[in-house]
């Protein structure tokens, strides 16, 4: 009786199983990142050596660069599929303009921008004209790709000043490249931003509920279209970066990262409909796809196949949850029933 | 049909406490009571939505199990809706249809729409009926779904307030609707909350009161003062009563304050230390005056003077800076971030305090402030970083109390801060409400427990259908008078003066 | 003024402009291209359009129950990669049974997609996105990096494509067309009077009002994503039949000329509107545009994703900027005649 007279006490139990499963969420994802380690090691005995780490997050180290910012926009109950298409145009803008004789720098400084127009203009048809950011980007992942398509048609465009090709290969600071080093500066800043400040707090409460935010006077479609901006920006900045390690550029430079870029922020224990999650789970994501894709290298799977182990994650990374969910919600159910059953035998026995 | 003896309860609510039922073919039987009376969940369980903890219903005689809607479709119970339930993109004719299993496994367009312009004309209606539903009237669309049901040979038709989102003459129509299905011997169960329409059309009346039966009696044997007597009939409890607060100074007048189609020319003071109340039904639309009030749906006409000044409230941010709070009636969906801590509900509105010079949030403080309100309020928390949805209800209101006080207002409004708590917590909110209105804040308070509002307000003012129906003083009001104006059956010549 | 309101639906304007879209494209082309107006280049055109409507049938199910399907690219490849590989090992496999096997895989690939959209509750697109990599990975692993090539196929497989089911005049309707078209009408017929067909339209345009009037809403998406797997599998023989040399990295990015060819004729995104007819005609334009595009600049593969790929952009992002307008003016012009009925 006890139990029953604080009401909420099924919702509770639910709210509580959220918590725990995120919990063991991030030690499974441990488990499964020890375990891929261990088997590379006993693969390759140099695995575990800096260098070799190193290398292995400078070969993804775009894709994590945007996983950052992808984390913000899904904790903010959205999703951005245009980020790869946004890299492949910044990517190609700066190979086209290069082509036509433009100093890289301000190319460079072009593609950015063109990148924060591609934000803003997702940003725009999502937070001001209020259709569903899966569409927009949806779009946006196609026609962005088209018009890197128009810029370079089917040529590579290479032969970079050298200093821009070492940007993306040579070791800045210690034994890390540039990339590296911005990744680590954006990876504090996003903590610091998410988990303390205000902005964070928004990104938060609008992922839970954009009515009680709207409602407590927070600004939620000035904080949809900043998201989408810097998403823009930062995928342009990835872009170029990958264009920097590659050495040359065509129209198809990223496409399909998308797909590794959502799931290593999914696989990070975020919530597909926003309001909940972390950095800290995400990172652990990344670190997992990194070793094993590293590790399906090391046996010789091709590109196409661990492309679809990815596919196998981001599915299951999204109905391991809901499949959880449900279990707990039967389980609830049936004790519900069990308390009404004997609420009810109580009655009748006086 | 006949129920017997239904009881259906929600967690500790009891929603429904043994309540007997019985509808008969060819008449038309009202179904009356205030908000939370217990209407809606009678109809769930009448179609199958909800199941009953016990009781059982009869049709024909014989006893049924009514385990879905499709189930209560086959039995021949249907239920229409305050919003019509229809399929934007299909035409008329296949929305009347669409939930037929029984014509065929090919859809024959032709006899369809023959079979719907019959209907539909058997109805009196004219529509077309290869017209898309898509920007049909509300009107049309509910006597497409009345020739819906009608389609499904319809036994017993259930009616939840089908007329509130109507016009005077849509609704005459819609009456002119039942009286034909009342002659072709269709059981009609009508909801609604016009008295004077309800009464126009039943032939039978039963009042709901907190989920237990009141009375039923045939429309001919009951007056009017009768039916609003056994609606209200509950004793004021007195363990909540506003204590004399000294009124201060004018707080704010609004006058004239109009929205196109929500609600029009509405007229009121608030004074420091005042509470006042907006009284009024279901679709009264005091929620939006409220909401105007807090510039999240603002007004398009209308004068505001706040604190001596005039304003115009078009914004949130601005009726915040002004000192205007609101707390609103639905936690879940507009007041709490329940998956977020309690501190982090708490300075939601007011982050720009919490924040260095970095713009980073001093979470100390942001603690010191929950804490602070934690046990000025005794919310039952283990800490404040506890989760809000891990909180009961009421203590979750106090949370989002905790979060508008916080902000400082000047002016307060509380939309149904009682609803579906427990009874010691009601207590202790009306206590607060006493003791912010001492401070000298101006409240206002939307309530539709009618006992609550004559307790706690100093004056009242009754809405109905976004018209303002009278003002009354704290001595002259009684829950007959507010009722009677809710409900439209006068307009009440009497205004209180300030 | 009413009457032709009536008949003529925002829906329908669309669809009439798109043909005239289509007449003004032909019409261009031909003063540009030299010989365009051919028997070689009808057929070119046709059979490129067949493939594509094919799909876009299987599409525009999926899209108008609110969901969306972009794994389709790679189902094409996988049926049309693997039943070639079956056809070339065993040469005496009937035809009938080739064709059942291609669609009995896509078939099975769909209901995949369909168990975890319907079932597992997980948002379509993240689904397809992963089926989409899962499905290629999976044929890339299968063919051990082999190359189906023509002179391994049986004989009729090749001749399908050259086989004519009747001419007018110098324009020759090839088999594949056919079979298209017979498709088209199946489904022309379905969406209108099987009342599976209306159902899809009912939980597309309000999945709430589909709960509560009690339609096994799971059940419909999952035979939605089915079918469209079925006519993956279709598309894929065909693919196969036409091309007889499939590598492993067949009909890949085929997904956007198919969601090109839904959005552009006019099937909504957000579901519930949309018909064959519009799907038929997008798929023409598109088809019309890949082919005339590549004569006319012999200009590369790329450009035509490029336009692809704006055309969707403009389509659904103008689209909903347009109907809505549209839609209103409509409404508009309903209310105000409504006091006239009341006065009947």
């Amino acid at each position: 009786m006890a139990r029953s007279a604080t009401s909420p006490a099924g919702g509770r139990n639910l709210l509580l199983g959220a918590w725990e499963r995120l919990k063991s969420w991030e030690g499974l994802l441990l488990g499964v990142l020890v375990v891929i380690v261990i088997i590379n090691s006993l693969q390759a005995p140099a695995y575990l050596s800096i260098r070799n780490q190193t290398n292995l997050f400078q070969l993804f180290i775009e894709k994590i660069i945007v996983a950052l910012i992808m984390t913000f926009i899904l904790i903010n109950g959205e999703i951005d599929l245009s980020v790869a298409s946004v890299m492949g145009l910044a990517a190609s803008t700066l190979g086209r303009l290069y082509e036509l004789g433009v100093p890289i720098e301000a190319a460079f400084l072009i593609g950015l921008a063109v990148g924060i127009a591609c934000g803003l203009l997702n940003g725009f048809m999502i937070a001001y004209a209020g259709l569903p950011s899966l569409v927009v980007t949806l779009a946006g992942m196609i026609g962005y790709r088209g018009l890197a398509y128009i810029l370079l048609e089917d040529r590579f465009i290479g032969n970079y000043p050298e200093w821009f090709s070492r940007l993306g290969q040579q070791p800045l600071i210690g034994p890390f490249p540039l990339a590296l080093v911005i990744f680590f500066v954006l990876l504090v800043g996003a903590i610091i931003v998410l988990q303390y400040s205000a902005f964070g707090r928004y990104v938060y409460v609008i992922g839970n509920s954009r009515e009680v935010a709207r409602y407590s006077g927070v600004k939620v479609r000035r904080v949809k279209m900043a998201l989408f901006i810097v998403s823009g920006l930062v995928a342009a900045l990835a872009g170029l970066l990958y264009a920097a390690r590659l050495g040359s550029v065509r129209g198809s430079v990223a496409e399909g990262f998308e797909l590794d870029i959502i799931t290593m922020v999914l696989m990070g224990g975020v919530n597909m409909y926003g309001g909940a999650g972390s950095l800290y789970g995400v990172l652990l994501s990344i670190l997992i796809i990194l070793n094993l894709r590293n590790g399906m290298s090391l046996i010789n799977l091709t590109g196409h196949v661990q492309t679809g182990v990815i596919g196998v994650l981001l599915i299951l990374s999204v109905l391991a949850p809901n499949l959880a969910r449900n279990i707990q919600a039967t389980l609830n159910r049936r004790r519900m029933r069990h308390l009404a059953g004997t609420l009810s035998e109580a009655q009748e026995s006086p | 049909m006949h129920m017997r003896h239904i009881s259906k309860s929600f967690g500790a609510t009891q929603a429904l406490d043994d309540v007997s039922l019985s509808i008969y073919p060819g008449e038309v039987h009202a179904l009356i009571g205030e908000n939370g009376a217990g209407k809606s969940t009678l109809i769930k369980v009448m179609t199958g939505i909800h199941q009953p903890d016990q009781g059982e219903i009869l049709l024909d005689g014989r006893p049924l199990q009514i385990r879905n809607s499709a189930a209560a479709q086959d039995h021949g119970i249907a239920a229409i809706y305050q919003e019509p339930v229809i399929f934007p993109d299909l035409n008329v004719a296949e929305n009347i249809f669409i939930s037929h299993r029984d014509r065929g496994a090919i859809v024959r367009w032709g006899r369809m729409h023959k079979d719907a312009a019959t209907i539909l004309a058997k109805l009196d209606v004219k529509l077309d009926v290869r017209m898309p539903a898509r920007g049909l009237t509300l009107a049309a669309q509910q006597a497409v779904e009345i020739a819906k049901a009608i389609s499904l040979k319809v036994r017993v038709l259930v009616m939840d307030e089908p007329t509130s989102s109507l016009s005077a003459h849509e609704v005459a129509q819609l009456f002119k609707l039942i009286s034909t299905l009342r002659n072709q011997g269709v059981a009609i169960l009508f909801i609604g909350h016009r008295l004077e329409e309800v009464l126009e059309i039943a032939d039978r009346v039963t009042i709901l009161r907190d989920g237990k039966w009141i009375s039923s009696a045939l429309r001919s044997q009951v007056t009017t003062e009768q039916v609003i007597q056994d609606m209200v009939g509950r004793q004021i409890e007195d363990f909540f009563a506003k204590s004399q607060a000294e009124r201060g100074d004018l707080l704010m007048s609004v006058r004239g304050l109009s929205k196109e189609n929500v609600f029009s020319d509405i007229n009121f003071d608030v004074y420091r230390g005042e509470v006042l109340c907006f009284a009024g039904l279901i679709g009264a639309r005091r929620t939006d005056v409220g909401l105007a009030l807090f510039g999240v749906e603002p007004a398009d006409a209308g004068h505001i003077t706040f604190a001596g000044k005039e304003v115009k409230i078009h914004s949130l941010e601005q009726a915040l800076k002004l000192g205007i709070a609101y707390a609103t009636e639905d936690r879940h969906r507009f007041g709490l971030a329940i998956l977020m801590s309690v501190a982090t509900n708490i300075t939601l509105p007011t982050l720009r305090r919490y924040l260095t010079a970095l713009g980073l949030v001093r979470q100390s403080d942001e603690y010191a402030t929950a804490e602070e309100y934690r046990q000025r309020l005794s919310i039952h928390a283990p800490s404040v970083k506890v989760e809000v949805g891990r909180l009961s209800g009421g203590n979750q209101q106090k949370v989002m109390l905790s979060k508008w006080l916080n902000a400082g207002p000047k002016l307060l409004i509380l939309d149904e801060p009682t609803r579906g708590i427990d009874v010691p917590t009601k207590a202790e909110v009306h206590h607060m409400i006493n003791a912010l209105a001492a401070q000298g804040l101006g409240i206002i308070l939307i309530s539709s427990d009618l006992p609550e509002v004559l307790a706690m307000s100093d004056r009242v003012l009754v809405m109905r259908e976004g018209r303002q129906m009278g003002l009354f003083d704290r001595k002259a009001a009684t829950q007959e008078k507010i009722m009677t104006a809710a409900m439209g059956q006068n307009r009440p010549a009497m205004e209180a003066q300030p | 003024m009413s009457a032709l309101r009536r008949y003529f639906r925002p829906e329908q304007v669309r669809e009439l402009v798109l043909v005239f879209l289509i007449i003004v494209l032909a019409l261009f082309f031909g003063t540009q291209i030299r010989d365009y107006y051919t028997g070689r280049t009808f057929i070119r055109i046709s059979t490129s359009v067949a493939i594509i409507v094919v799909v876009a049938m299987g599409e525009t199910l999926v899209v108008l129950t609110r969901n969306i399907d972009i794994s389709v690219g790679s189902i094409v490849g996988f049926t049309a990669y693997f039943v070639g590989t079956q056809l070339a090992r065993h040469n005496d496999i009937a035809p009938l049974v080739a064709v059942l096997m291609a669609i009995g895989i896509g078939a099975a690939m769909g209901l995949l997609n369909g168990i975890l959209v319907a079932y597992g509750k997980v948002p379509s697109i993240l689904v397809t996105l992963g089926t989409l990599a899962i499905y290629r990975g999976i044929l890339v692993n299968y063919s051990g990096a082999k190359t189906v090539v023509a002179n391994s196929l049986p004989q009729w497989v090749i001749n399908l494509s050259s086989m004519n089911i009747f001419s007018i005049g110098e324009l020759d309707f090839r088999l594949l067309v056919g079979l298209a078209l017979a498709v088209v009408v199946f489904f022309q017929l379905m969406l209108t009077y099987l009342p599976y067909g209306r159902r899809l339209y009912a939980i597309g345009c309000n999945p709430d009002a589909a709960r509560v009037a009690g339609f096994p809403s799971q059940r419909i998406v999952l035979v939605a994503f089915v079918l469209c797997g079925a006519l993956c599998g279709l598309a894929g023989f065909m693919y196969l039949a036409r091309f007889s040399n499939i590598t492993v990295v067949a009909a890949q990015g085929m997904e956007m000329s198919v969601l090109a060819a839904v959005v552009v004729g006019g099937v909504s995104i957000f579901g519930g509107s949309g018909t064959v007819i519009g799907a038929l005609l997008g798929a023409t334009m598109i088809g019309l545009l890949e082919q005339s595009l590549i004569r006319w600049l012999v200009i590369s593969e790329f450009w035509r994703r490029a336009l692809l790929g704006l055309l969707i952009l403009l389509a659904v992002e103008g689209d909903a900027a347009i109907m809505n307008r549209l839609r209103k003016l409509w409404a508009r012009s309903e209310l105000q005649m409504a006091p006239k009925q009341e006065n009947q």
